[in-house]
């Protein structure tokens, strides 16, 4: 931590600490807002159209859904230990744990991509190829929903992989000394991961037992 | 925060995502969405309490941190209180004209 620099416009290091610490959750804040405007979607669609939407939902790939919540999970987990063992002055270890954090983002991304493309096959991407004759009005607005949420979720996970590599290139380069940089991008990826926790049983859960 | 208690984190994230999907093949009813809801929730705070430091983090930031979901929690609470009390009552034309 000796060799962090400190920024021109604070006093102690604590104080930067603080600060940016308090602007990145002031920026989840306003992600909790938008993401949870799509799940309060969610919950009137599932109010207002009832069985035959939780029917649709029934749909979706629940094993490849758990797999993808696992392997998010432990990202998180890799994000977690890089943060830690940067802050304790290491320079390889951080580099190890980003890289195994970005190749987990990447495999969620294949897995999440194998989905839509199996979806692809059963005709049941909205606007693209959906059989409203086989599947209903009801299971097309569930995947709306579907393709909305799980698309943006995916946006903001590979912007998520791009500042991870990015930070992993600048602390192996010892451009990027033990400061709050890690840390802030490990909230950000920790926010993704949280997203992911509350979509995953409202969109893979639902209706599995009727 | 020690590789320990990441490791426990990671370990009861597991055992929760494990509980979750089990939990959602036995027919519970309406109940099976508050399970699945709540464990959701228990993973979400190991999540922001000790892998997003919010534990060791000061009263300012927890605050922050706090408002977004506080926020969301009006939005969602007053959203399916309209829709779970809205009836879908048809009437008969010669009343509508």
């Amino acid at each position: 931590m000796a060799e962090e620099t400190l920024g021109f416009q604070y006093s102690t290091l604590q104080q930067e600490r603080e600060t940016v610490t308090l602007g990145m959750w002031a920026f989840l804040a306003t992600e909790v807002l938008f993401f949870g405007a799509l799940i309060a979607a969610y919950f009137s669609y599932r109010i207002w159209f009832g069985a035959e939407f939780i029917a649709a939902a029934k749909m979706t790939k629940v094993a490849l859904g758990t797999a993808n919540t696992a392997v998010l999970l432990t990202s998180s987990a890799c994000m977690a230990m890089a943060v830690t063992s940067h802050e304790a002055g290491s320079r390889r270890a951080p580099v190890l744990w980003l890289i195994a954090t970005a190749l987990l983002g990447l495999s969620f991304v294949v897995i999440k991509g194998t989905e839509w493309f199996l979806e692809y096959q059963e005709h049941l991407v909205p606007a693209l190829n959906f059989d409203l004759a086989r599947h209903g009005g009801v299971a097309e607005i569930f995947f709306i929903f579907y393709f909305c949420a799980t698309g943006l979720h995916a946006l903001h996970l590979l912007i998520g992989i791009c500042l991870v590599c990015w930070l992993a290139f600048a602390i192996g380069t010892g451009r990027l000394k033990p400061g709050s940089t890690t840390r802030l991008i490990g909230l950000y990826w920790h926010f993704v991961d949280i997203v992911w926790i509350f979509l995953f049983p409202l969109i893979y859960l639902a209706g599995r037992n009727g | 925060m020690s590789a320990g208690t990441i490791c426990r984190c990671w370990l009861a994230l597991l055992i929760l995502l494990a509980l979750t999907t089990g939990s959602a093949f036995i027919p519970l009813g309406t109940a099976n969405l508050f399970v699945s809801l709540g464990i959701a929730v228990t993973k979400a705070l190991i999540v922001l309490l000790f892998f997003m430091e919010l534990k060791t983090s000061s009263a300012l930031v927890r605050v922050f941190a706090a408002a977004g979901f506080f926020w969301l929690m009006i939005m969602i609470a007053l959203t399916t209180a309209d829709y779970t009390h809205r009836t879908d009552q048809r009437v008969p034309l010669d009343q509508v004209r």
